[in-house]
């Protein structure tokens, strides 16, 4: 904010360390106790400052943490063998994700499974 | 571990490793081809399996043109038994298919036909697929298809003209995929089902986060010789990348000509029969990937696309479903907003675009253009006019190729 701020019609300066005596003199009849009221402004508005930065920063830490390391509440059983631990991971209350295709769409026929190691296996399933 | 309970009594379904703990999957043969099953959470997979099974096993019941103890095949049997065709009351189920398979004769302008059953057994094709012969005579010619009209359905009452058999592979598979999800989700309290009956997929209730992967592939190639029937299944490889969708609603359907094929007099023929001449499709695309609100819509379309040849990109867009079609040089055109990378989401529409009752259909008729076949040429496969090369693929209005 430029020092030529403070003349404009509508505009208020507020206290800080830049303030000049021109600046003090328009504070009129509040002038004798303008300085120590203005310091304990600047020095709330630094705190507000700082503790809003703060807690911003730990709402993202935090939301951060929990994102990455919550486990389910209740595991579901698992009822597939040989399931890749770690492959697959729970989102929200229990909706899975699925980072593999578990369908294949394709003429009638033939099925693709994927095995261990991500290796595709193609039968023919005519039977 | 019911889901194990269960696969232990049945000794038919077989778990597949998913990736995932919270979700079931098993797969098993059904209807000539095999069924996977997806169900989340894990432990209702016994349930699911249960009500898919009974689905199933009432489809093939109905509809199944291979079993002669099936309810279509004695319908057919009668139609051709008695002068003049035949007349009878079939069970609600059946009747539900086969207005189904009527529906996808007028939408796609009889591109779609159930009467083409003569015609396939004309081809060979007569018999469980794993049960055709490795080759065989030439077929004395193309056999005639007496088209859909000549299907008449009153509710439940069935009237056919003489001669007339029915074959429901273009909508049946879809229809009970359709069937055995929708089921399934209502008889579980919550979470996601996904059902696949040979590639044709269908997914109710909740879907997993970001929908269910999908892999959509073009037809793989066989290393070494199919398997014989009860054999150990043989080693593919694919012919050309596929790509990995994800699904969350609707249901998703590919029909290739790259799959069963089978050999007579030395020609190499597929199960994709054009009604307009009752020889397998000769078009441009080789496989056909359809998104829509069910599956029975989305087959239908696929295979209408293989058949349409040329106009398929342009009527597939402006039905607005999304579509992956991919040509016999191997590239892949997307249409309809089919997304142009891995692990994009389908949006079918959420309402049907194949009209269920009688009534003009928009586009239908734009579909169904002349037959690039002259059948009044000599009879015979080896004399058909089907060998020329087939056009390539246009750039329509929407369709865009993607690699």
């Amino acid at each position: 904010m430029d020092r030529d701020d403070a003349e404009r019609p509508g505009w208020v300066r507020l206290p800080g360390d830049d303030d000049d005596t021109s600046h003090q003199r328009d504070a009129g009849p509040w002038r004798g106790a303008a300085s120590p009221r203005a310091g304990g402004i600047r020095r709330l508005r630094r705190t507000s400052n700082w503790t809003a930065a703060a807690l911003i920063a730990g709402m993202a830490a935090a939301t951060g943490y929990f994102a990455h390391h919550t486990q389910p509440a209740a595991p579901a059983v698992s009822t597939v063998t040989g399931a890749a631990p770690g492959v697959g991971s729970t989102a929200g209350p229990g909706k899975p994700h699925l980072s593999g295709p578990v369908a294949t769409s394709t003429g009638s026929g033939v099925v693709v499974t994927t095995g261990p190691g991500g290796v595709k296996t193609y039968h023919y399933r005519d039977n | 571990m019911a889901a194990a309970r269960y696969l232990a009594m049945q000794r038919t379904w077989r778990l597949i490793d998913a990736g995932a703990r919270t979700v079931g999957v098993a797969e098993r043969a059904a209807l000539g081809t095999s069924a996977r099953v997806a169900a989340w959470p894990a432990h209702q997979l016994a349930r699911v399996l249960a009500v898919v099974d009974t689905e199933l096993a009432l489809l093939d019941q109905q509809a199944s043109r291979f079993r002669p103890d099936s309810e279509i095949s004695a319908v057919c049997r009668g139609a051709d038994g008695a002068q003049g065709g035949g007349s009878r009351i079939v069970s609600e189920g059946l009747a539900e298919a086969i207005a189904v398979a009527l529906a996808a004769a007028r939408w796609t302008g009889g591109l779609v036909d159930p009467t083409v059953a003569n015609a396939l057994c004309s081809l060979g094709y007569d018999r469980d697929f794993a049960a055709i012969r490795g080759d065989g005579a030439v077929p004395r010619g193309p056999a005639h298809v007496p088209g859909w009209q000549s299907v008449r359905l009153d509710g439940r009452r069935l009237r056919l003209a003489a001669g007339t058999g029915l074959d429901l592979g273009a909508t049946a598979k879809g229809l009970g995929a359709d069937r055995a999800a929708r089921e399934a989700a209502a008889a579980v309290p919550a979470g996601g089902i996904l059902v696949s009956l040979g590639g044709d997929i269908a997914v109710a209730g909740e879907a997993p986060v970001g929908g269910w992967p999908v892999l959509v592939a073009d037809e793989p190639e066989p290393v070494g010789q199919p398997p014989a029937p009860g054999g150990r299944p043989a080693q593919f490889q694919p012919r050309s990348r596929g790509q990995v969708v994800r699904l969350a609603a609707g249901a998703l359907a590919t029909s290739s000509i790259l799959c069963r094929q089978w050999r007579r007099g030395g020609r190499t023929l597929h199960h994709i029969v054009d009604p307009r001449t009752g020889l397998p499709a000769a078009g441009p695309w080789r496989t056909v990937s359809v998104a829509a609100a069910n599956c029975a819509e989305a087959n239908a379309a696929s295979t209408a696309a293989i058949i349409a040849g040329d106009q398929a990109p342009a009527w597939l867009a402006a039905q607005g479903l999304p579509a992956r079609l991919v040509a016999r040089d191997g590239n892949v055109w997307l249409v309809g907003g089919w997304p142009a990378i891995d692990e994009g989401l389908l949006d079918p529409p959420s309402t049907c675009r194949m009209p269920a009752g009688p009534g003009p259909v928009p586009g239908a008729a734009a579909l169904a253009v002349p037959a690039a076949v002259d059948r009044s040429s000599p009879p015979g496969l080896a004399r058909r006019s089907a060998g020329r090369t087939p056009p390539g693929p246009r750039r329509s209005p929407g369709a865009r190729r993607w690699r």
